[in-house]
């Protein structure tokens, strides 16, 4: 991400960075804490809050990249947010996010991160990537029975504006994407894999 | 004089080279690139070489020109870069196949009893606005074919194979969408004042669109020559894409008309995706017609959606 426009920008978008990144942290810390103390069960509900505003503020990044605020092209980052904005979940997501945030924050703020945290934020992914939509995959397949029981935001016609949704069916479309969009979005982080570690640290 | 043709990797693409006279032009290149690699010429990208690190754009061969015009004095050989497009259609056949399934798909939603299978069983009536979207929609879908095989004037473009998927699923699938909103048994109808604003302003607009095309069609000749071309008359004098424009218009009477979410997120869509197109055009316009050597100035306009850009 090249730091040529205004300075206001920049803090704007270190603030921004830095931010999530303690929310995602504060997801962590709760995540583990709960798990330790409580056990599974309470986990969701102990880390709802903050992960709620850490994954929505995320929605953000689909505007930034949209207004060209940043570089990243929007047909990777809406699939990337938009399944995750879908489902939300605590672990997993907070480690890529963490070093996520913090490699963000530290380029707008300084100029260039660590290089270990470079290495960290185009590694982790081979391995998250996969437990991460794995597990997606299976939560939105084993809530699918609930979903329609309880009919939850569904629209049914006849209406004003003639239109309807149904969750159930808006699942099993999302599963459907899941087929092609995982191989696609797995292979683009692995282009810019390469792109990233091989080039001089210059940026 | 004599052609090397490279990729853009280096890798010598034709071995020893293309020898032709020297008043050949791209096209006859093609022919012979044709007749050594197989490659249909209409997938044939040639350019000239960029300097290494430089910024720019390279320079795109048209098919038309002398070959002379690209070797800058020297007119002994010359190196050119090729890309292999992969396989094309041509416009016709794929703005023929995008626009048919909506043609097909939409009256099967009006005829045929789907709606049993989605849960709505028992006795249908069908609400005079469905029977109008109908007559509308199929209307609308069989003019752009037609105009297709008998209006527009494609300049020598033709598409890769792989848009064509993306195209028939993008048409079909909203198509599809819309249709099931539209002719469902327990719609909401508009006001008959409502729906008749909106088919009514709908048709003038298609009216607008086609004369539009037929302006579009007549700056250019029957072999596609002529190019770009600055618009002029009716419309064209505000707005450079005044065809895009009756069409986004178009689109909006049918919704008026009809009301539904579906309905208007096809026109979102198409909306944004025909304004990129604009903005694309309006700059080569402007940067085609730069007043400068004898060419006429590009005019003030509007782009696409006056008043707002």
């Amino acid at each position: 991400m090249a730091t040529l426009f205004s300075p206001l920008r920049r803090l704007y978008l270190t603030l921004y960075n830095f931010t999530v990144l303690f929310g995602w942290l504060q997801v962590l810390y709760l995540v583990l804490k709960t798990l330790k103390e409580l056990g599974h069960e309470h986990v969701y509900t102990a880390a709802e809050k903050p992960l709620l505003y850490a994954q929505t503020a995320a929605a953000l990044e689909i505007l930034h990249g949209l207004v060209g605020l940043v570089r990243s092209p929007i047909t990777a980052t809406l699939p990337q947010i938009g399944s995750r904005l879908f489902l939300v979940w605590g672990i997993l997501w907070s480690f890529p996010e963490i070093i996520r945030y913090s490699f963000f924050g530290f380029k707008e703020a300084f100029g260039s991160a660590p290089s270990w945290l470079l290495w960290l934020r185009y590694s982790t992914f081979l391995i998250l990537y996969p437990t991460g939509i794995s597990s997606e995959v299976g939560l939105i397949y084993i809530a699918l029975p609930f979903i329609k029981a309880s009919e939850k935001y569904c629209i049914r016609m006849p209406n004003t504006w003639n239109s309807s949704f149904d969750y159930f069916y808006a699942a099993i479309l999302v599963l459907g994407i899941y087929v092609p969009g995982s191989p696609h979005m797995y292979k683009y982080m692995l282009v810019q894999r390469k792109k990233a570690l091989s080039k001089p640290k210059s940026e | 004089m004599k052609l090397t043709l490279v990729s853009r990797s280096g890798r010598e693409i034709v071995k020893g080279g293309i020898q032709l006279s020297d008043s050949a032009t791209v096209a006859d290149l093609q022919e012979a690139i044709y007749k050594r690699i197989k490659k249909h010429p209409s997938r044939q990208r040639l350019t000239l070489p960029v300097q290494p690190g430089s910024k720019e754009r390279p320079v795109v061969l048209n098919y038309k020109k002398s070959l002379n015009d690209y070797t800058s004095g020297n007119s002994e050989t010359l190196t050119l870069v090729f890309k292999d497009l992969g396989p094309q259609v041509s416009y016709r056949t794929l703005f023929f196949f995008e626009y048919l399934g909506p043609l097909l798909l939409y009256p099967v939603f009006y005829y045929l009893p789907v709606y049993q299978y989605f849960g709505y069983k028992g006795e249908r009536v069908i609400q005079p606005v469905q029977t109008y979207a109908l007559y509308y929609w199929c209307f609308h879908y069989a003019k752009r074919i037609l105009e297709t095989f008998f209006v527009h004037r494609f300049s020598h473009a033709t598409s890769p194979l792989s848009n064509v998927f993306r195209n028939c699923a993008y048409y079909w699938c909203f198509g599809s969408y819309i249709a099931y909103y539209v002719n469902h048994p327990i719609i909401y109808p508009v006001s008959d004042l409502q729906m008749k604003i909106g088919f009514g302003f709908g048709i003038l607009c298609q009216v607008s669109n086609f004369y539009c095309h037929i302006i579009l069609r007549n700056l250019r000749g029957p072999a596609g020559e002529g190019g770009y071309q600055i618009p002029r008359g009716f419309l064209f004098n505000i707005v450079t894409c005044a065809n895009y424009t009756t069409e986004i218009y178009q689109w909006l009477g049918f919704n008026i008309a009809t009301q539904t979410i579906a309905g208007y997120l096809f026109l979102a869509v198409a909306t944004f995706i025909m304004t990129n197109w604009a903005l694309a055009k309006h700059r080569r316009l402007k940067k085609l017609f730069d007043g400068k050597e004898g060419r006429p100035r590009y005019p003030r306009r509007w782009v696409i959606l006056p008043p707002f850009l």
